[in-house]
């Protein structure tokens, strides 16, 4: 234990897919150096645009029926209609073409047929099942 | 010879009178898009340039730094962003969202799995104790109960019994004895 070198919080927490990084044992919330504070600022410019668009287009006056959420539109387009243009058979998307989509159905029927099977066996023999 | 011309001269007729309504189906004069957004500003192919990436980076509303699209495997992601993996659990409850419910400002880019991290579902939020710790108490407890549960199975154990004793002659008449017959005396003690 003793020439274990020494990990950090961050490192002995270990955060995955299911759950992120506290707050506090990330080092990024205490950086505040100037290239941080510019892309913050940068992030903060865009956030106050799109937040001035939405809210004069909420406080017009004479309003449209409905405001278009634009990103909303795009998140949908593209989880529908941008997939399929964009899928290209490599050797990963077949291997899991095959195996999602043709696996289950061989597997299914297997499992069907040789239940089926043994249950007409034991009914032959006048057993008990 | 006639009837062939004939056939001929009325399939190119019926073809320009389909022509003539598919366009009119199309287009009528005088529509509206039903979304005010141009070809340009949906998602398109993964892009291959920096000027691409620039260009896709301000359709989403994202600066060109942040802007990562999905690696290009041929999955269908095309150009959208990858943004970080987490819920809107983890969002600031008290920042005055457009939209509080959801916790998500108008014209921000929504992550790929937008409608699996809303707050009725997949919740990201760090936990007090780290997963993998978790993970390893609650295998070791499952798979201790089970391992327990069939060998308990395989070698039951219990209390010791002995065959149960019933009044009457161990039911005689109640099993069908013969009621002119002397049934058989069974004692069931010792003296």
């Amino acid at each position: 234990m003793a020439s274990e070198p020494p990990t950090s919080a961050a490192e002995r927490y270990r955060p995955n897919r299911f759950v992120s990084l506290p707050a506090e044992l990330d080092r990024s919330t205490f950086d505040v150096s100037p290239e941080r504070r510019r892309a913050e600022a940068e992030r903060l410019a865009i956030r106050a645009r799109l937040k001035r668009q939405y809210q004069l287009q909420l406080n017009h006056p004479n309003p449209a029926p409905i405001i278009e959420n634009p990103a909303l539109t795009r998140w949908a387009y593209a989880r529908t209609q941008n997939v399929y243009p964009n899928f290209r058979p490599t050797p990963k998307t077949s291997f899991l073409g095959l195996v999602f989509g043709l696996g289950p159905l061989l597997f299914w029927a297997a499992v069907f047929k040789i239940e089926r099977d043994h249950k007409e066996k034991l009914i032959k023999e006048g057993k008990d099942f | 010879m006639a009837v062939a011309r004939l056939r001929g001269v009325l399939w190119q007729r019926a073809a320009a009178r389909l022509q003539d309504a598919r366009t009119v189906v199309a287009a009528p004069p005088g529509a509206r898009a039903a979304s005010q957004m141009t070809q340009d500003m949906l998602p398109g192919p993964y892009p291959r340039t920096p000027e691409e990436r620039a260009a896709a980076a301000k359709k989403y509303n994202m600066r060109v730094e942040d802007y990562e699209p999905y690696p290009d495997d041929g999955f269908g992601y095309g150009d959208y962003p990858k943004l970080p993996d987490k819920s809107h659990h983890e969002r600031d409850p008290w920042y005055r969202w457009d939209q509080q419910d959801m916790r998500h400002n108008w014209g921000e880019p929504m992550h790929w799995d937008f409608d699996m991290y809303i707050r009725n579902r997949v919740d990201t939020s760090p936990t007090v104790v780290p997963w993998h710790i978790m993970r390893r108490h609650f295998f070791i407890f499952v798979g201790t109960m089970l391992v327990m549960f069939v060998i308990g199975g395989m070698y039951p154990s219990y209390m010791p019994v002995g065959p149960k004793q019933y009044p009457f002659n161990d039911l005689y008449l109640e099993r069908g004895g013969d009621p002119n017959k002397e049934p058989p005396v069974v004692t069931h003690y010792e003296i």
